[in-house]
């Protein structure tokens, strides 16, 4: 028995002239809360579709606990899931509902009874046993979801954008819920979103997907401190690019020349003089200064062009000669006014090279 | 000055309401009058409508239209005649509304408005053509012929009904089904079926009050044998008498108060009329 759950190898899956899957790779460790992440049309969804089945790839295999399935239909593969417009059954019950799959199972009907009313209790449902799901709210309605999926303890739950029908403050409250769920049952969960909070709040590890391709996968913290390429910065958290080209390397740091200002970057050896980078930042990496003195390493000088309050933070942008703005998102302890002359330091941690 | 503005207020209130009752009770007598005469003329005797009410009441036109007018056996025909209909109807429109709501079909609109087309088209004219063709076929004066008639504009109501009944089905919900375990032959007795069955069931009672209440069609291509309700009483008023065309329709009549009585009680009667929402 590998570590492994769920395996994608080599999947691709073309509609028409769109390549929606193009050669993933991708494993889903045991008990791992796993999150694909990429905007609408990256193919994450035909990802899940073909674990579930729902899609047959055109090239490649899945499998699922070390078994080829790439061919055997849905209702053979032992999954649970939950959708996002929750999908349950109209006509029947929250007990019908969850009873369901056990029901489809030839469960005994005492046991089946006692499995029932424990996942209800799970999601603390177990009053509503005789409700119809028109008569449940949405977050009521995504909870029968879960515990139908999570009756007859499938190997896997895959949830598809399980709480983008749900309101913000249910949306977060669900989040801790969903998490929590998984790890005390300790199942292997795929979790498919568009939104970069919910995949960081959730997920052990997150694969960032684009254009039919998985860009990046690694930990959340891995995800947002170390994107590896313009668009995983980009799609996760707030980010200022600088193009420029290296001018001297040596060893850990790199400088860059952008726009004929001097930036030091840390680079893992592989700088070479001449090279076209582009460097990241997040907003809130910036320091905001004001001007005082000579400006020393990674520190530049410009003009406050707007700003906006944000309650918890203030948002600048600060523009340094005509070309280059940045964005810098303070605490707003320190405030400046537009127009005002400022200094920004861009610590050299917090500068990243990525690739276009 | 608040307490006047209050009074005010609660008699605009008031009288809005008022107006409203007026409109509500113009309505329904409006529309219940006819009936009410109706009902009264069936059970009057001597009664020319000078007076508000019969002088006397008896049930001697029910009697008559029973024996003389043989309703019973002329309410057999229409309902045989409306089960064919029904049947046919139901079994054509299953798969040409599941085509037309489930999948991607080339000219879906065209396709519409042609089945619609004998609902379009003046009742009368359409059906002198299917007597042309019917008698040529020797289906007048049966029941599959007068049946087959009905086809013609009870098909396009249930093929209406069922497609829209069958885009409304979630597919989503049948992917639940098959994740959950079950294959494509208990997905549709558990789900399916049971997601889809009040839309066959409003659509069944459509086409049952379609064929229940025509009569152009049936005009076209009766007979003696497969005489049927609307028809008897049409012909009765020309034979000019009232009272027992009165209880003849007063029968016509009971029926769809039980189709709508079922309505009321067993499936949401909006979701007949407009929106046809399926489940």
């Amino acid at each position: 028995m590998s570590n492994v759950m769920i395996e994608l190898r080599d999947t691709s899956k073309r509609y028409g002239k769109l390549l929606a899957n193009d050669r993933l790779n991708l494993s889903i460790l045991r008990g791992e809360l796993m999150t694909l992440l990429g905007p609408s049309g990256c193919g994450k969804t035909t990802a899940l579709r073909c674990i579930t089945g729902q899609v047959t790839p055109d090239e490649g295999q899945v499998l699922i606990d070390d078994i080829d399935v790439t061919n055997l239909p849905t209702h053979k593969r032992e999954l649970g899931m939950v959708f996002q417009n929750f999908a349950l059954f109209p006509h029947m019950t929250v007990y019908q509902n969850v009873e369901f799959p056990l029901m489809i199972r030839n469960e005994p009907q005492a046991e089946s009874r006692e499995r029932v009313m424990e996942t209800l209790r799970l999601i603390r449902m177990e009053s509503y046993e005789k409700h119809y799901p028109r008569q449940l709210s949405g977050g009521q309605q995504q909870r029968v979801g879960l515990a139908r999926a999570l009756v007859y303890r499938p190997k896997v739950l895959l949830l598809d954008e399980p709480l983008s029908n749900l309101d913000a403050k249910l949306r977060e409250e669900m989040r801790f819920e969903i998490k929590d769920l998984v790890r005390r049952l300790g199942i292997t969960a795929v979790y498919v979103t568009h939104d970069q909070a919910e995949a960081l709040a959730m997920s052990d590890r997150v694969a960032v997907m684009n254009a039919g391709r998985i860009e990046q996968i690694g930990t959340p913290d891995e995800i947002y401190e170390c994107p590896h390429s313009r668009f995983v910065a980009d799609f996760i958290g707030l980010s200022n690019f600088l193009r420029g080209k290296v001018v001297s390397s040596s060893g850990e740091q790199a400088t860059v020349e952008i726009d004929g200002r001097l930036l030091i970057v840390p680079a893992a050896g592989a700088a070479q003089v001449g090279q076209d980078w582009l460097v990241f930042v997040r907003p809130n990496d910036i320091e905001l200064l004001p001007v005082t003195g000579e400006p020393i390493e990674n520190e530049l000088d410009g003009t406050v062009s707007k700003l906006t309050y944000l309650g918890d933070r203030i948002d600048y942008r600060v523009a340094l000669g005509s070309a280059l703005e940045l964005r810098v998102q303070t605490d707003g302890k320190v405030r400046f006014a537009a127009g005002e002359q400022v200094r920004v330091r861009l610590p050299p941690a917090s500068c990243r090279p990525v690739t276009e | 000055m608040r307490n006047l503005a209050t009074v005010y207020w609660r008699a605009l209130v008031q009288r809005k309401r008022l107006l409203g009752t007026v409109f509500l009770w113009t309505f329904f007598l409006w529309i219940t009058t006819p009936f009410m005469i109706i009902m009264l003329k069936s059970v009057g005797r001597n009664w020319f409508g000078r007076k508000w009410l019969p002088p006397n009441l008896t049930l001697d036109w029910y009697r008559w239209a029973v024996t003389v007018a043989n309703i019973p056996r002329i309410l057999a025909n229409t309902l045989i005649i409306a089960a064919i209909a029904v049947t046919i109807s139901t079994l054509i429109a299953l798969p040409t509304g599941w085509a037309l709501g489930r999948r991607k079909v080339r000219g879906k609109e065209l396709l519409t408005s042609i089945i619609l087309l004998p609902r379009m088209i003046p009742p009368i004219a359409y059906a002198l053509g299917v007597a042309q063709i019917f008698y040529r076929l020797h289906l007048v004066d049966k029941y599959l012929g007068v049946g087959l008639a009905h086809v013609a504009i009870c098909a396009p109501y249930a093929t209406l009904v069922l497609s829209s009944t069958f885009q409304a089905l979630d597919d989503r919900v049948l992917e639940a089904s098959a994740v959950c375990g079950a294959n494509q032959l208990r997905t549709f007795f558990h789900v399916t079926l049971p997601m889809v069955l009040p839309g066959i069931l409003s659509s069944i009672i459509f086409t049952f009050t379609t064929s229940y209440n025509e009569l152009t069609l049936t005009l076209m291509t009766y007979g003696p044998h497969t005489i049927t309700l609307p028809v008897r009483t049409y012909l009765a008023v020309g034979e000019g008498y009232w009272e027992v065309t009165s209880a003849m329709s007063m029968i016509l009549v009971i029926p769809s108060f039980f189709v709508l009585f079922m309505i009321q009680r067993e499936i949401a009667p909006e979701k007949l009329v407009g929106g046809f929402k399926g489940v």
